[in-house]
């Protein structure tokens, strides 16, 4: 019997410990509906930390600016306005956000392409502005004539940057000005120095690859050198975000997986996707073809791991490491990090509505192990010990009729649940009503996950789910590190279902070890939330 | 031997035998087929030459390129033929993971192009691979291109029907051995070697190797990567296993040390591989009764591929297994200085710094790039790049002990290093700039830019 194929979450102990809170978990989600969204603000704090500390160990200093677009919350923003960090905004909703949490103008950055709204709260609050475009540059030095302010602090934003002997290719960009067009922008800076003040340049590039991130951050140096060349006095170089995020637990799981989605796409076993979709893969006369189109949800090297390794590479044409170079040309280095900074910061909780067989009308995937199941057509969330014998009769006839899956309803849609949207394959984590024991134990189920929504396409997994074991209507399904991206990047009110609420939540205390029992939980709601507020006052559960 | 062109010297590569004590097989004959000992280093020259031959003339004629995706030792050969005939070679790559080859390609004239990584935030209308996205542009009208298509070209393989497998054949006095164990990159040679051993003696088994999933070895795919090679036919293989880049380097340093072998580690992993199939097979039953009658009572025979050499791994092995590359630490590295040393290493803050500046002249050495230093230094100052100045001070003091000297590196970490060093070293009168350039420019003391 083949091992199901599961993609375990990476679960660390604050993470992990949240999940283990059944009682809490259910008494939140039994107040404030499905789906909902909790967020762990202490983690973020702990992760702008691990940033900060490769920072010191490369001896560099500069702005740890959390790309705000990754996550909604204000608890996160909040939590992060009472450290250190910065933060950057790439909306007018953004930065109003960010001020109203606490963040000075000092510390914000807007990055981006701007509406006229956008660039004018940035030019009156005294934000930093990192200019997207000479057009950009122009329309934000005729605001601070106009309207007599001081002047404003300005990056560039650069982009196709070529690197000696090897091209190192680079997807095309829609955003920044290209570096070989640097001479004319920097003309137009001179002409608007009474507006602006350059201190620095920098480039967001939309790859996991660390050799194109070297080609581009030599390049700011450079560029750097090019302006100190022409009287500025730039300081900073910004190296954007993408340091990325590890979901898996397991890398083996990771590559087993992919494995069969490729047998799967060439038709060498059984499709293991609703209606054989196969993430961008396909079969031509036997050979492969297509690219996976999935996030690389193992990633060994992510987070602030990769801005370590990405600045111990060698610059390609200096050969000094890229810390060396920022460091003994007295620059500072700004980061972005998105997804990186909500790492382990955020689960969206779904309820589980209704569990049925489906029929096995496509050749679907062969299920291996004994498919166990609740074929309760409705929501009796009462499971009675008879079930037990009554399953395992079912189980045997379905084992008869041939090869089935489970299909399993939840109260929440596709777009509150953005990791298939984003590409990001990790198994939920089941968070029984009862406690365990109370139920019997089915062993390993294969399932699709189904939004609330009257959709077809509405499928919270494209793909067959391994769970250890069934989930039952009244249990809650708990996905977890979607605060990047994956949380409410998306979510809208479509057919009127509910947006999911949001909550933070916290432990007194460091996260706990395995070993020592969790410290309890608190909540209030996200809006709710400030970081100095006595955090006892509020709800625990 | 006498040939015309380097080209005839492509192919007739030998077959050594490997010594029973070093693999310690006891029924079976190992042999090694040393591709390596091709003109251009490697496997990949009898298929780059048969791809390319047929088209190099007019392609000189018309002023096209010859392009492949290659990173290694294909693009390589081909860099060479082209080169030959006056046409240019130009390689797209996925990622060149050997800086070597590339430094190696640039050296031989290639233009090299790495494709990019893949996306950070998931583009769902980006679901083409580099691969096709590559054809497409080889296949618009006019392209300017002669594109030998390694992964799909028949001509890989056919270089080796007529080449290594008969050769092969004719080293074992027209037999076919009963295992063929190649690894598989393009699988033009294992599926060109393992139809000609076949049409001999259809009972030979063969064996792919593929490289570990979360591993890399130079020049063979992923037991996925292998499903996008058109070249690639599962049931090519009786076995296809996986081989780590650890065990590939094992393979080759036992190549190396103990059979003479100087082969990458790509030879090693079918090396590796080989042994650690035939070893379960290696008390295997007596001949049957239709066995051959001329074949020794119960030995049986094995081949593997040596792919190519070994110079080009250096820095593979170094970031895998830098222990197999340690040297002693030399005496006067600054790698020898203890924090203790560090700590007590004589400094001085910026601003007696700069008064001892203006009364004693002392060598003022800037560690930083030139790059750095050109930018913006303190006035006076020498610049001696770090790595520079290591190497300078192992062999003894570069300068007089007469004259005082201020060491400035960015933080004042470096400098404090080998003001300490000199300092053992013997030199009476070393300083390190604390808090370095940094803090000699928020105390805003000047620094110029010449
Ligand atoms: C300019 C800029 N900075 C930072 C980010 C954040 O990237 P990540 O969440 O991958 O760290 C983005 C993402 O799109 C971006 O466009």
């Amino acid at each position: 019997m083949d091992v199901p194929l599961y993609l375990e979450p990476r679960l660390e102990s604050r993470l992990a410990s949240l999940l283990r809170a059944r009682t809490f978990l259910h008494t939140l989600a039994g107040g404030l509906g499905s789906p909902l969204n909790v967020v762990l603000p202490d983690r973020i704090a702990e992760n702008l930390a691990a940033f900060r500390a490769v920072y010191r160990r490369h001896h560099l200093s500069g702005g740890i600016f959390f790309a705000h677009k990754a996550n909604r919350s204000s608890a996160l923003v909040r939590r992060l306005a009472a450290t250190e960090a910065a933060v950057d905004v790439a909306s007018l909703g953004e930065l109003q956000h960010a001020l109203g949490s606490g963040f000075v103008p000092d510390r914000i950055m807007a990055t981006g392409p701007k509406n006229p709204e956008f660039l004018w709260l940035a030019a009156r609050s005294g934000t930093t502005v990192n200019i997207d475009s000479p057009a950009e540059l122009g329309q934000l030095a005729a605001l601070v004539r106009d309207y007599g302010l001081p002047r404003l602090r300005i990056l560039l934003r650069l982009s196709g940057f070529c690197a000696p002997g090897v091209r190192l290719l680079t997807r095309q960009s829609r955003f920044g000005t290209a570096e070989a067009e640097l001479d004319g922008l920097l003309k137009s800076v001179e002409r608007h120095r009474d507006a602006v003040e350059l201190t620095g340049v920098g480039y967001h590039l939309d790859t996991t690859s660390p050799a194109e991130k070297a080609v581009a951050l030599e390049g700011c140096v450079k560029a750097l050198d090019t302006c100190r060349a022409r009287g500025f006095t730039p300081r900073a170089v910004d190296i954007g975000g993408g340091f990325g995020t590890d979901y898996l637990a397991d890398g083996a799981q990771w590559q087993r997986y992919t494995t069969e989605l490729t047998n799967a796409a060439l038709g060498t076993r059984p499709p293991m996707t609703w209606r054989r979709h196969t993430y961008g893969l396909r079969n031509e006369n036997g050979t492969l073809r297509g690219a996976l189109a999935l996030y690389p949800a193992h990633r060994p090297t992510a987070g602030a791991q990769y801005l370590d390794t990405l600045l111990s590479l060698p610059a390609p044409s200096l050969g000094r490491p890229l810390a060396t170079l920022l460091l003994e040309n007295l620059y500072e280095l700004h980061t972005e990090p998105g997804r990186a900074l909500v790492d382990q910061c955020g689960v969206t909780l779904a309820r589980v509505l209704e569990v049925r067989r489906t029929e096995a009308t496509d050749r679907t995937e062969a299920t291996d192990h004994t498919e166990p199941s609740d074929r309760r057509e409705a929501t009796d969330d009462r499971p009675e010990p008879s079930d037990r014998t009554d399953n395992a009769d079912r189980a045997g006839t379905a084992g008869r009729t041939g090869p089935g899956h489970l299909l399993v309803r939840l109260d929440a849609n596709a777009d509150d649940i953005g990791l298939e949207e984003h590409g990001v394959l990790v198994d939920p984590v089941l968070v029984p009503r009862t406690a365990p024991g109370g139920a019997p134990d089915t062993g390993p189920v294969t399932c699709y996950l189904a939004g609330n929504l009257c959709l077809e396409a509405d499928m919270i997994t494209r793909r067959a789910v391994h769970l250890p074991s069934a989930p039952r209507p009244g249990d809650l399904l708990a996905f977890a590190n979607t605060a990047g991206y994956c949380m409410d990047f998306s979510a809208d009110e479509a057919q009127q279902q509910p947006v999911a609420r949001k909550v933070a939540v916290w432990q007194d205390g460091p996260a706990d070890d395995t070993g020592r029992e969790d410290a309890s939980w608190h909540w209030c709601l996200d809006e709710q939330y400030w970081p100095h507020v006595n955090r006892r006052t509020k709800g625990s559960a | 031997m006498r040939f015309e062109r380097i080209t005839d010297a492509i192919g007739n590569t030998p077959l050594v035998r490997i010594d029973p004590s070093v693999h310690g097989l006891r029924t079976i004959d190992l042999y090694a087929k040393l591709e390596m000992l091709n003109p251009f280093g490697s496997v990949k020259d009898r298929a780059a030459w048969n791809m390319v031959r047929p088209g190099l003339s007019a392609a000189a004629d018309e002023d096209r390129t010859v392009i492949e995706l290659s990173s290694g030792n294909t693009a390589k050969a081909l860099a060479v033929l082209a080169g030959m005939h006056g046409v240019p070679f130009k390689t797209v790559t996925n990622r060149m993971r050997i800086p070597e080859i590339k430094d190696l390609l640039l050296l031989l004239g290639a233009e090299v192009e790495e494709l990019p990584g893949q996306t950070e935030c998931l583009d769902p209308t980006n679901t083409d691979d580099p691969l096709t996205a590559f054809h497409q542009t080889l296949t618009e009208p006019g392209s300017a291109y002669l594109y030998t298509d390694q992964y799909y070209n028949d001509r890989n393989t056919q270089a080796h029907v007529e080449g290594t497998g008969p050769e092969i054949v004719k080293d074992l006095d027209g037999r076919a051995p009963d295992w063929f164990i190649a690894c598989v990159g393009t699988a033009g040679s294992s599926t060109g070697v393992a139809r000609v051993l076949r049409e001999h003696d259809p009972r030979v088994e063969v064996v792919g190797l593929v490289s570990h999933k979360a591993d890399f070895v130079p020049g063979i795919r992923t037991i996925d990567e292998v499903q996008e090679v058109g070249l690639f036919d599962p049931g090519t293989y009786g076995t296809i296993a996986s081989v780590t880049a650890d065990e590939a380097i094992d393979g080759m340093l036992t190549l190396a040390r103990r059979c003479g072998i100087l082969a990458g580690p790509t030879s090693g992993a079918a090396y590796f591989g080989a042994v650690r199939h035939l070893r379960e097979l290696d008390d295997g039953p007596a001949p049957g009764p239709d066995s051959d009658p001329d074949r020794p009572a119960g030995r049986r025979t094995a081949v593997f591929i040596v792919c190519d050499r070994i110079e080009s791994y250096l820095g593979y092995v170094r970031q895998r297994r830098p222990e197999l590359l340690g040297r002693p630490p030399q005496p006067n590295s600054v790698a020898t200085v203890s924090d203790a040393e560090v700590r007590g290493a004589p400094d001085i803050g910026v601003e007696d710094a700069r008064r001892w500046i203006e009364h004693d002249r002392p060598l003022v050495v800037d560690l930083r790039s030139p790059f750095a230093y050109t930018a913006l230094h303190i006035a006076g100052s020498v610049n001696i790049v770090d790595e520079l100045f290591g190497e300078l001070v192992r062999g003894g003091l570069p300068f007089s002990k007469s004259r005082p000297v201020l060491l400035a590196c960015p933080v004042g970490e470096q400098s404090a290093k080998y003001a300490a060093l000199l300092a053992r070293m013997g030199h009476p009168d070393v300083r390190s700039l604390r808090g370095g350039i940094i803090a000699w420019r928020d105390a805003g003391a000047p620094l110029v830019r010449e």
